[in-house]
């Protein structure tokens, strides 16, 4: 192969590789930069580098409140992850059910809770769902007779909450995708199955499953990665300055923001932030593994 | 043909992404050589003005001053109405831009005199962090501070300086009230809490959804009144928290048994019960008026300083100074013009259109002369209230006092914690903030 061409696949990349260079490369690197440094509120322009200091304190950060909120971080993707797919596929089913009229509308209608803003559909849910003043839901239990109910008053609830929240924002993706990969399975083969006596649980063990699996596989590790990492729907619906409902709930961002992103030192809390970028690579690798092995 | 098509688009894109990353330097210097082909045809013009008729006076350059806040509009309009009329001479020109999340803004752009402001309007408890950040002009560096604030209350001069210093010209001050619903509520206000607790007792219905009094009694400003009037503090002057203090324990767990009669106690909870005529009062400021008067709630308004403590003391929340400081970055260029913005801000005719206008209690004791200001309700209940109030304060270490401070009045009000042992988890929480700062 010649020089030129060796070069020109380089050159027709270059632009997609400066946008990552400055978008994603740059902005880690200056993190990795600024944790070395005792840039703080009292160092603002005079900032000097002093080496790992910041790393030393931020491992102190890591300590038994963190450990915990892994675990709670762990649980949470692990029951989401399973609640997802399981509902996401047979919801999915259901709108490939032959006979079902309106597929279209039911299809459109599931976006809306995926088009909205995260920010506008917690607080929404914050306000309207479970206010225990004016949320539909305790109007409902007093409209019962039920006495009202505090959803996000103490850890399990509030989990609980948390948990029906991220699934009405997040099942619409795992639908749609699921829905586009069931597009893709030859229906011959359900009616040779068929013909040959399976059942539904057959059919969908041995056709269905395995002729989607590497199409749903990589939404799957994308989502998994999503919500092991999410901060909006804890910190907004429990956590928000002015508006803690009595839950402590945490997930590791939720924690470390806590612990280290309000004191506006800026190399401790970069420091802290390298160590959660070492966690999720680690975490990465780990998804990724699974998906090879898919 | 396509490769050639190709490395174009290739060399558009590469082009287009980089486009933004240009040195906001470049415009400013096109627009410098603008400037100075305009200059230099002023320069030209008035030499001929000058050789035509060599005994008129060159006019003043125009100056706009940049003031960026995160406040009413409304409020930043009656200001900017008075101090451009008052300027106009000087030709002299205020603009206040809205900017969400100004202090954090402000970290952003308080050393970059191109994109940055030349001045800003925030209360005073942030002030500390501006200064600690050296991006702040000691007022005294730009006027004659004595005479500016010659008429200023002492409560809102104190408040915006940092070690003797001061930073902040203040202009109006608020802090919080008790706003009654005059169609709900049954007699007198009781002049002490333990009545306004019986009141409450036998006024609330949580079943029905229907309250007394509401107040925000997990947020530490809202807390304040009870804290500050028992004598305890969330944080002194020296940067000590004082979440465990044995004062604030006490205001804590007296703070208890009014917040489990009082909702959620959450801001958008308490605001719309009140204003949807389900609570009878609720404890707030002046920035509740326009959604009251909105909801035509027949509302009066008490001075908390009126309501007694079971120690006697009246009932004393912080008080919060809104006001002007000075960027430094501003100086250089607009120093005469900022020294004639202080002046016009704090005059008394800028606090009495405050005051007539949007209800805000003005830093200038001269304002209150005037019979329109002495006569507004809301005023004449911050201005009582002033007496018994504390300023928020205005040191860094302030910000990181928030967030603790609520936890333990949640941990105390809704999780049912033990007072003490929620009070001593705050008080280390707050201590690793404040270390974790340097």
């Amino acid at each position: 192969m010649g020089k030129a061409k060796k070069i020109t696949p380089w050159l027709y990349l270059l632009p997609a590789l400066l946008l990552i260079a400055i978008v994603i490369v740059f902005p880690i690197v200056y993190t990795g930069y600024i944790s070395l440094t005792n840039m703080s509120l009292y160092n603002w322009d005079d900032f000097k580098i002093i080496g790992l200091d910041n790393y030393a304190r931020a491992l102190f950060k890591f300590d038994s409140g963190f450990l915990s909120a892994l675990l709670t971080t762990i649980l949470w993707t692990v029951i989401n992850m399973v609640i997802q797919l399981g509902v996401g596929f047979f919801i999915a089913l259901g709108l490939n059910a032959e006979g079902l009229k309106l597929k279209r509308v039911y299809k459109t209608l599931l976006m809306v809770p995926w088009a909205m803003p995260a920010y506008i559909s917690i607080l929404l849910w914050r306000v309207g769902m479970f206010n225990p003043e004016f949320g539909v839901l305790n109007k409902i239990l007093t409209q019962l007779g039920f006495a009202k109910v505090d959803f996000l008053a103490n850890n399990v609830i509030a989990f609980c909450s948390c948990l029906v929240l991220n699934l009405w924002m997040a099942l619409p993706f795992m639908i749609t995708t699921i829905d586009g990969a069931l597009q893709s399975v030859d229906h011959d083969m359900y009616e040779a199955a068929t013909l040959d006596g399976a059942g539904f649980w057959t059919r969908v063990r041995y056709i269905t499953i395995p002729g989607i699996r590497q199409i749903i596989a990589p939404a799957a590790v994308m989502t998994t990665f999503i919500t092991f990492k999410q901060f909006d729907i804890v910190y907004l619906l429990t956590q928000q300055r002015g508006y803690m409902t009595g839950a402590t709930l945490n997930t590791v961002i939720t924690y470390a923001h806590q612990n280290a992103f309000v004191s506006n030192n800026y190399g401790l809390s970069s420091a802290v932030s390298m160590l959660l970028f070492v966690i999720i690579i680690l975490f990465s690798f780990l998804t990724n593994r699974s998906l090879e092995e898919v | 043909m396509k490769k050639y098509v190709a490395f174009l688009l290739a060399g558009v894109l590469g082009l287009s992404s980089l486009a933004g990353c240009g040195q906001a330097q470049e415009t400013n210097t096109a627009d410098a050589n603008q400037a100075g082909t305009a200059s230099s045809a002023a320069v030209t013009a008035a030499a001929e003005t000058t050789a035509s008729t060599a005994t008129s006076e060159p006019a003043a350059e125009p100056v706009d001053i940049k003031i960026w806040h995160d406040g009413d509009e409304s409020i930043m309009q009656t200001i900017a109405d008075r101090v451009n009329t008052e300027l106009a001479d000087d030709q002299i020109t205020v603009t206040f831009e809205k900017k969400t999340d100004m202090p954090n803004q402000l970290k952003l752009y308080g050393n970059d005199p191109d994109n940055g402001p030349d001045m800003y309007f925030y209360a005073h408890d942030v002030l500390g962090t501006f200064v600690a950040m050296d991006i702040l002009s000691p007022l005294s560096d730009v006027t004659d501070v004595d005479s500016v604030l010659a008429d200023a209350l002492p409560l809102t001069v104190k408040a915006g300086q940092i070690d003797q210093t001061q930073y902040l010209l203040p202009v109006y001050f608020e802090t919080l009230v008790f706003i009654y619903n005059k169609d709900l509520w049954e007699g007198e206000i009781p002049s002490t809490t333990e009545d306004l607790y019986a009141y409450m007792t036998e006024h609330t219905d949580e079943a029905a959804g229907t309250y007394a009094v509401v107040n925000q009694h997990t947020n530490a400003y809202n807390v304040s009144p009870f804290i500050n009037g028992f004598g305890g503090y969330i944080l002194d002057e020296n940067g000590k928290p004082g979440l465990n203090d044995p004062k604030t324990i006490e205001a804590a767990e007296y703070n208890k048994k009014f917040g489990q009669l009082q909702a959620d106690g959450d801001y958008n909870t308490v605001t719309t019960l009140f204003n949807e005529g389900k609570a009878a009062a609720i404890i707030g400021g002046p920035w509740l008026i326009s959604g009251i008067e909105e909801a035509g709630i027949n509302y009066g308004i008490v001075s908390l300083a009126d309501i007694k403590l079971p120690n006697g003391n009246g009932m004393a929340p912080f008080s919060g100074i809104q006001g002007a400081g000075v960027l430094k970055t501003a100086l250089a260029d607009k120093k005469d013009a900022i020294a004639k913005v202080l002046t016009a801000m704090a005059s008394p005719e800028v606090g009495i259109d405050l005051a007539v206008k949007s209800g805000c209690a003005p830093a200038n004791s001269k304002s209150y002369d005037d019979e329109q200001v002495s006569a507004n309700e809301m005023i004449s209940a911050i201005q009582k209230t002033a007496e018994t109030a504390q300023p928020m304060p205005n040191i860094p270490e302030m910000n990181v006092m928030w967030t603790p401070a609520e936890s333990m009045f949640v941990a105390i009000n809704k999780n049912g914690e033990d007072a003490t042992q929620a009070a001593n988890e705050a008080q280390q929480a707050a201590e690793q903030a404040i270390a974790d700062m340097k």
